[in-house]
């Protein structure tokens, strides 16, 4: 935000030898880094057959829709994707809620035994479903939440990083201005909702920005905790279900592509806030 | 972009809220997209294991099904085989969500903890739809009882097989006057007609396809090999391990030759085997349902059981089976609709003789219509020599043993062991397994853990 | 410079005596903070902190999937998994595979962000191309790999002109699994390195430029050393990432462990045990062990944080 800021006048510079090298070089890493899902995209647009076709072509031959028009077909992508959505909307929402909550509780109220739990909070950054899935996972079952929504939605919603970060911004923000809204006669949590969140916006948008994509992308627990294809998500479906069919490469990658695009898309128009939010949650890790 | 306007802000709030609103929405109701959609008849979940042709075959049965059905809706899924099943199929039954009706491997059934995660078929129910006791072979129906309930309602054998095309072994004189690939009779034998084939093979592809590096297959060939050279596995009571590692040792240097005298190229090891196969290479050992694949690929083959090269005839053979998975409240329409499909499949198995598998429901076998099948016909005498793993709660398809055993004859064959050093480790890792305690009942095998 | 700090904010400065009872209603307001960390708490301690102690107490029994009749036995998974082969090759996978990706991460993400930050134009296209596979599901990239690394049909051997057998070798298939990783993860370091470089106060440079300092000198004297907090940062978020790595190895191999073996991952191996085997005590008790190394590797880190007075945080 503020680099651009920081220069106001920004002279198109002239095309340096060193500038053109840069670029040259850029453009060629790009071209590494695009091609697999060039590749992809292509491997989609092929038939079954042609996809499997040795030595494997760039281009397809005969350009065809056939495996996308499979997948919308089939009709498990669909309801996939409202799967994913359904998820990741919740998780954020949630995600968002609480942890601004707890931020600011940590960060400026007081209670008893608060350093304590703040301690406990700290140590729950090193527990992740990575960690610790088959005991989370009969947690959940004993709740009898496996194979539901709330059961692949709420074990996403304690995530200690997020409460740390929000709790050090929140420790940035100037007393004063809740101080002298209180002396003005505002309650505890008209103060918190009119100054406090408003202030925190950029701070609450990277987290919800980082807690979606991360959601999204989600693969370990919504694949231990959902067995019924119905309530797949899609990297879940696609990883356990579309693979199941075998050498259907064209159909996989057309699937892959619907699961990666919405994110790309959202990304090529909020890139800049989707690279502060991701940079901003990473760095405050510090 | 410019300043948004007020208007269109507004507008993305309210889209906001309302997929927030309908996003909480659809999971407090906490079903999926499809059961929404899907209306108030009978619907029966039923979750399988068949990838490729064996899934066209099940799905084409399950549509002639619902046409002749109308009443029951099926939700079929299928799964990614192996232990990614097992594993899901095992968790939705630990957490009360499992599917109506399942497919097991029959191997499995007594690993799977009968009573806790399967629950009993309704054998007058399964009468009611014209399935009896009296259509199986008697050996395939007594696997499937454990504490004299039915647990498993069998679908079919199937085999290891070694495929062979016709088009190249003519040209290395390898076929018979039947035009049936000749039976060796050693190894020795079996390893001169590869090199037969091998000099009427295509440049660039190998002479035979043995998935190399595929922990199960190396295990079902180890299995049909080492039972062919008359190897134990357990005693009876199961507390001794009676496994012969010369024999296994054997084995092993069998399956690695392949490699070592240039037969299999470890590159092609796997899945690639049956392309190369399709390509042109002479050999492919394969279940048999790889047979719609070359069927549908038009090659010119024939299928065989695993040959005998240590003297007498002996196959890997499974079963696939349907299964009950267990649910607190199992019973009312689904169930029924669940004891409906199942039988009506098991009947209708001819479609399912299409995939290369033996149907369990014997009634089939002597249809004019299952006779005429070929290559089933040339192999249908692989059941009568059936390769079996032991019948312990750690056996079955992909079973822990599997898991355990595999992965040393896979180091065998690609060469990171020596035989005998692997046969070994094989011996320890079965007297391990005969100490190990079934976690569903805390019993080891010779306790009688789960095994009736 | 990536979102409006704190600092930034202008505080209106009220000029107001505090009264005895607006100090109170100050200092009230900031009491009983209970309810806002109460719902956070609730989610934490259902989800986190009860889980870590059922997993221990399970760790201590033979319980089983099916959630029931499990009993007491002490320390024996304990004492099973220290001499538990398969867990210490599947610890093995997962540290090496996490000492290859850390540093070629590393190196990647920095080079990747000085070509972004150096070349003038275009700046968000290269964001887009180096970030762009980080927001694809793991599933996904894995997948996309797997077939790029698929034996005859994959685009990789064709367009390198090899022969290798990327997925069924063993002493490739995890080098394959971490060139998806380096693909798939790079984007994300590499804009934390990206707006490291940015914070990176001009007038350091100009100064040094005015010293006579060339290029090299200046990044050596004063990039690397401005980055150090933050390469440490990646370096700690990386080894924490990569030794949990599940994802892209079971995808890349169909759920397998991979030829013999060579891809099975520590968090698979306790997925093994508990979904495969049925054996939830035995992998509680795995996860514990786990547990304890990651914590020790996250303490490590903050040790080494605190020790170090320097640093710019």
């Amino acid at each position: 935000m503020s680099g651009a800021a920081q220069i106001p006048v920004r002279p198109r510079r002239a095309w340096t030898p060193s500038q053109i090298v840069l670029t040259l070089l850029g453009t060629a890493v790009s071209v590494v880094f695009l091609s697999p899902l060039a590749w992809a995209l292509f491997t989609s647009l092929k038939s079954e057959t042609e996809a499997v076709a040795v030595p494997p072509r760039w281009l397809p031959r005969e350009w065809t829709g056939q495996a996308w028009s499979a997948i919308f077909e089939n009709g498990n992508i669909t309801n996939w994707f409202v799967n994913s959505l359904v998820v990741s909307v919740c998780v954020t929402t949630v995600v968002l809620a609480v942890s601004a909550l707890a931020g600011y509780g940590f960060a400026r109220t007081e209670f008893r035994g608060k350093g304590a739990l703040m301690g406990v909070v700290m140590a729950g950054l090193m527990v992740s479903p990575a960690v610790l899935g088959v005991p989370l996972f009969t947690t959940v079952q004993q709740m009898g939440m496996v194979d539901t929504y709330w059961g692949m939605i709420l074990p996403q919603c304690a995530p200690a990083a997020m409460v740390y970060i929000l709790y050090k911004f929140f420790q940035g923000i100037p007393r004063e201005l809740e101080e002298a809204a209180f002396i003005d006669g505002a309650g505890r949590w008209r103060v918190f909702f009119t100054i406090v969140v408003p202030l925190a916006r950029p701070s609450l948008a990277a987290v919800g920005i980082f807690t979606f994509i991360a959601s999204w992308n989600n693969f370990l627990w919504p694949y231990m905790v959902t067995n019924n294809p119905d309530l797949m998500t899609m990297p879940n479906g696609i990883a356990t279900v579309m693979n199941s069919y075998g050498i259907q490469w064209a159909q996989l990658m057309a699937g892959g592509l619907m699961a990666g695009l919405p994110l790309i898309v959202v990304f090529v128009f909020f890139q800049r806030q989707i690279v502060a939010g991701v940079a901003h949650t990473g760095l405050a890790g510090q | 972009m410019g300043q948004p306007g007020l208007n269109r802000r507004q507008m993305l709030a309210g889209l906001g809220g309302l997929t927030i609103a309908g996003s909480f929405g659809f999971a407090a109701l906490g079903t999926g997209a499809d059961a929404l959609a899907s209306g108030a008849r009978t619907r029966v979940r039923y979750w399988n294991l068949f990838s490729g042709g064996d899934g066209y075959n099940m799905v084409s049965m399950l549509d002639a099904f619902r046409e002749e059905h109308p009443d029951v809706a099926v939700k079929d899924s299928t799964l990614q085989w192996g232990n990614p099943f097992y594993t899901k199929l095992a968790m939705a039954a630990a957490g009360n969500r499992a599917p109506d009706l399942g497919v097991m491997h029959l191997g499995r059934v007594t690993g799977f903890s009968p009573g806790r995660l399967l629950d009993p078929w309704d054998v007058g129910l399964l009468a009611k739809y014209g399935v009896r006791e009296a259509d199986f072979n008697p050996e395939l129906w007594r696997r499937a009882v454990i504490d004299g309930k039915l647990y498993a309602l069998p679908l079919d054998i199937h085999v290891q097989l070694c495929f062979y095309r016709k088009d190249v072994l003519r040209k290395a004189g390898l076929l018979g006057s039947d035009g049936r690939m000749i039976s060796p009779a050693s190894a020795d034998e079996w390893f001169a007609m590869l090199e037969e084939a091998r000099a009427a093979t295509k440049k660039g592809l190998q002479t035979i396809g043995l998935w190399l590096n595929d922990q199960n297959f190396q295990w079902w060939f180890f299995v049909a090999f080492y039972t062919q050279l008359g190897g134990t596995w357990f005693d009876e009571a199961r507390t001794e391990v009676t496994f012969d590692t010369d024999k296994a040792t054997q084995v092993l240097e069998f399956l690695r030759r392949h490699i070592t005298d240039g037969y299999a190229n470890p590159n092609f090891g796997g899945g690639a085997g049956a392309e190369q196969f399709i390509n042109g290479s002479p050999f492919a050992w394969e279940g048999n349902w790889s047979v719609p694949v070359f069927d549908t690929a038009k090659v010119d083959y024939g299928a065989t059981p695993l040959p005998p090269v240590f003297g007498r005839q002996a196959t890997h053979a499974e079963s696939h089976a349907f299964v009950l998975p267990h649910q607190s409240g199992r019973g009312g329409a689904a169930n029924e609709g669940a004891h409906q499909l199942a039988a009506y499949i098991v009947k209708n198995a001819r479609a399912w003789a299409g995939g290369g598998h033996i149907p369990a429901y014997t009634p089939i076998l002597t249809t004019p219509g299952y006779r005429k099948l070929n290559p089933q016909s040339e192999y249908v005498s692989a059941m009568d020599h059936q390769a079996t793993e032991p019948k312990v709660w750690f056996a079955g398809s992909t079973g822990i043993l599997a898991q355990r055993i595999g992965p040393v004859i896979v180091s065998s064959t690609m060469g990171s062991a020596k035989p005998d050093a692997a046969a070994r480790r094989m011996k320890s890792a079965l007297t391990g397994l005969l100490a190990m305690k079934n976690p569903m009942d805390g019993k080891t095998a010779a306790q009688g853990g789960a095994v009736a | 410079m990536t979102t409006t700090s704190a600092e930034t904010v202008i505080v209106p400065a009220r000029a107001r005596t505090a009264t005895e009872s607006a100090t109170a209603r100050r200092k009230q307001g900031f009491q009983h903070g209970g309810w806002f960390v109460a719902p956070f708490l609730a989610l934490f301690a259902l989800f986190v902190v009860w889980p870590l102690l059922r997993g221990l107490w399970l760790s201590f029994t033979d319980a089983n999937i099916s959630g029931e009749g499990a009993s007491f036995v002490g320390l024996d998974n304990y004492r099973e998994a220290l001499q538990d082969d398969v867990m210490w090759e599947a610890l093995g996978h997962s540290a090496y595979f996490t000492l290859l990706v850390v540093p070629c991460i590393t190196v990647l993400a920095f080079l990747l962000a000085m070509l972004a930050h150096h070349i003038e134009r275009g700046k968000w296209l290269w964001r887009l191309c180096f970030f762009a596979p980080f927001l694809l599901p793991s599933t996904v990239a894995a997948n996309l790999w797997q077939w790029l690394f698929n034996p005859g049909t994959g685009m990789i051997n064709h367009v390198f002109g090899i022969d290798t057998p990327w997925l069924t070798d063993k002493a490739y298939a995890m080098l394959a699994v971490v060139l998806t990783t380096l693909w798939w993860t790079v984007g994300f370091s590499f804009l934390l390195y990206l707006a490291a470089l940015q914070g990176i106060p001009g007038h350091l440079y100009e100064a040094a430029k005015l010293d006579g300092a060339n290029a090299w000198h200046r990044m050596v004297h004063i990039t690397l050393p401005m980055l150090r907090n933050i390469t440490g940062l990646v370096i700690a978020l990386q080894i924490l990432a990569s030794l949990q790595v599940f994802d892209q190895a079971v995808v890349m191999q169909d759920f397998g462990p991979g030829p013999e073996g060579s891809t099975r991952t520590f968090v698979q191996y306790t997925l093994e045990e508990g979904f495969t085997s049925y054996r939830v005590g035995y992998a509680s008790a795995i996860s514990i062990i786990f547990f304890v190394i990651i914590a020790a590797v996250a303490l490590a880190r903050m040790w080494l944080l605190r020790n170090r007075e320097e640093g710019g945080r």
